[in-house]
């Protein structure tokens, strides 16, 4: 079933959730995620304080969701409250996600030339 | 392009007995040897016989803390040499880190440093281990736990020893690292043949042995279904699992996938190696080689090397999580998917 439009839309956020629990582990965040009212399909709360609400973006944009944070110490209505960040990815939701709790995680990919001769 | 081998290992494990043994087979007559020694008074290179022209010994600190200055600056300044003739023309370089070296900024190096990919290629890393005190080297200590991590091919010394635990050890390494090839080489004795040109790119252009590189015995699995191998995790923090899958991914999956484990993984992803079913290239699969977050550009094989072709990637990390990594790449498949339906 695809996330993106064969599966019903309740079971497709509801893995996205799964994945995004899994990805607070990976991350070494505590922390909980769930579902909230629409169009929220996860609201991320990190034991730091941080909260994280992710929206399933409408039909009528390119966009798959977009994600809102308020950080550990921000007041309430902060401009990533209220602007939120569009994300076309789940390579870019996470990374979203990663900035909205503070997460200092990875690098950014660098591709090395393959060695020649490269296998003919 | 000359292969640069990396011997690696903890601290007394038997590296420059290897490396000593090694050099005295006539297979390794054009080889150019580095060795970095870390101390006051470098001893280790007193015990290798090469010619002096092609020797170089690196003390003034560890290595792969000086990776972008020494090694890059020796490698260069050996390839210029060769090039003019006043070196003999050696024909394989291998680098002796100290024991505790992290060979991971070594091989960034090799794998991207611009002065460098034009005359080197990477060839394999290997690491020894020490059948007496091993265990308690992976028990206490990261780097050794890194060395092993990173290898595709570890040696066993001292197995000939009577307290060796030498069993133990390779159970241990095996789960750890279940992409790299085991062997037992008491006093250093190994053929250069079972070390060497094993790496992913092979140097002469013959097509390289992918069921080697990726220690084909370790992913073998019953066909007919998707799996992965239970993450092995006896060794505290690294973490190693295979993932094994009949479908195939879309091409644009696999740039998402890595970038993904890149940017979520960061330092904790050890090292990625895998052969990749990719479904607009049903006949000609992919391989992927990385080092935490650098990568080789994927390579089209220009065939399946055997008749199972099945995607199967092996993960190395710490604290990795196999579940996260399988739901990932199933997730940005099916992304892709969806997005190229969506255009159709």
């Amino acid at each position: 079933m695809s996330l993106v439009e064969h599966a019903p839309l309740a079971a497709a956020d509801e893995r996205l959730r799964a994945f995004l629990e899994q990805s607070l582990a990976l991350w070494q965040v505590t922390g909980t995620v769930q579902l909230a009212a629409a169009p929220v399909v996860a609201e991320i709360r990190a034991g730091s304080g941080a909260s994280v609400w992710v929206e399933r973006a409408g039909d009528d944009t390119p966009f798959r969701w977009f994600v809102r944070w308020r950080r550990e110490g921000d007041a309430p209505g902060g401009v990533r409250e209220v602007r939120p960040r569009a994300c076309s990815s789940l390579v870019g939701l996470l990374a979203a996600v990663r900035d909205g709790l503070g997460v200092e995680r990875g690098s950014a990919l660098r591709v090395a030339p393959a060695p020649e001769p490269v296998l003919s | 392009m000359i292969p640069v081998s990396v011997i690696t290992g903890f601290l007394g494990s038997g590296k420059t007995t290897l490396l000593a043994r090694l050099m005295r087979d006539p297979a390794m007559g054009r080889t150019a040897v580095i060795i970095n020694e870390f101390g006051e008074i470098a001893l280790d290179h007193d015990l290798i016989e090469t010619s002096e022209e092609s020797f170089v010994q690196l003390s003034n600190g560890c290595l792969c803390c000086n990776v972008r200055s020494d090694l890059t600056a020796t490698l260069a300044d050996l390839a210029a040499r060769r090039e003019q003739g006043t070196v003999p023309p050696f024909e394989r370089v291998v680098i002796e880190t100290s024991g505790l070296a992290d060979p991971a900024p070594i091989l960034h190096a090799l794998m991207t440093d611009r002065d460098l990919c034009g005359s080197y290629a990477l060839d394999a890393v290997i690491a020894t281990a020490d059948a007496v005190v091993g265990i308690d080297a992976l028990d206490h200590h990261e780097e050794s736990r890194r060395q092993a991590a990173v290898a595709d091919r570890i040696v066993i010394t001292k197995s000939d020893l009577a307290e060796a635990r030498t069993e133990a050890l390779k159970n241990r390494l095996a789960v750890m690292n279940p992409g790299a090839r085991i062997t037992e080489g008491a006093y250093g004795t190994m053929s250069p043949a079972l070390l060497f040109g094993c790496g992913f790119y092979d140097v002469t252009g013959k097509h390289p042995d992918v069921g080697v590189w990726l220690n084909h015995e370790s992913l073998h699995a019953p066909y007919g279904h998707e799996h992965a191998h239970a993450p092995h995790t006896h060794t505290p923090s690294i973490t190693s699992f295979c993932i094994v899958r009949e479908q195939p991914l879309h091409a644009v999956t696999l740039p998402l996938l890595l970038s993904a484990l890149a940017e979520n993984c960061g330092t904790d992803l050890l090292r990625v190696k895998g052969i990749v079913h990719v479904r607009e290239s049903p006949n000609r699969p992919a391989v992927i080689h990385g080092v935490q977050h650098v990568y080789h550009a994927p390579a089209w094989l220009p065939c399946w090397p055997s008749e199972d072709k099945r995607t199967r990637m092996v993960f190395i990390g710490r604290n990795l999580r196999e579940s996260w990594v399988r739901a990932l790449i199933e997730l940005l498949d099916e992304e892709v998917g969806a997005v190229g339906a969506s255009h159709v």
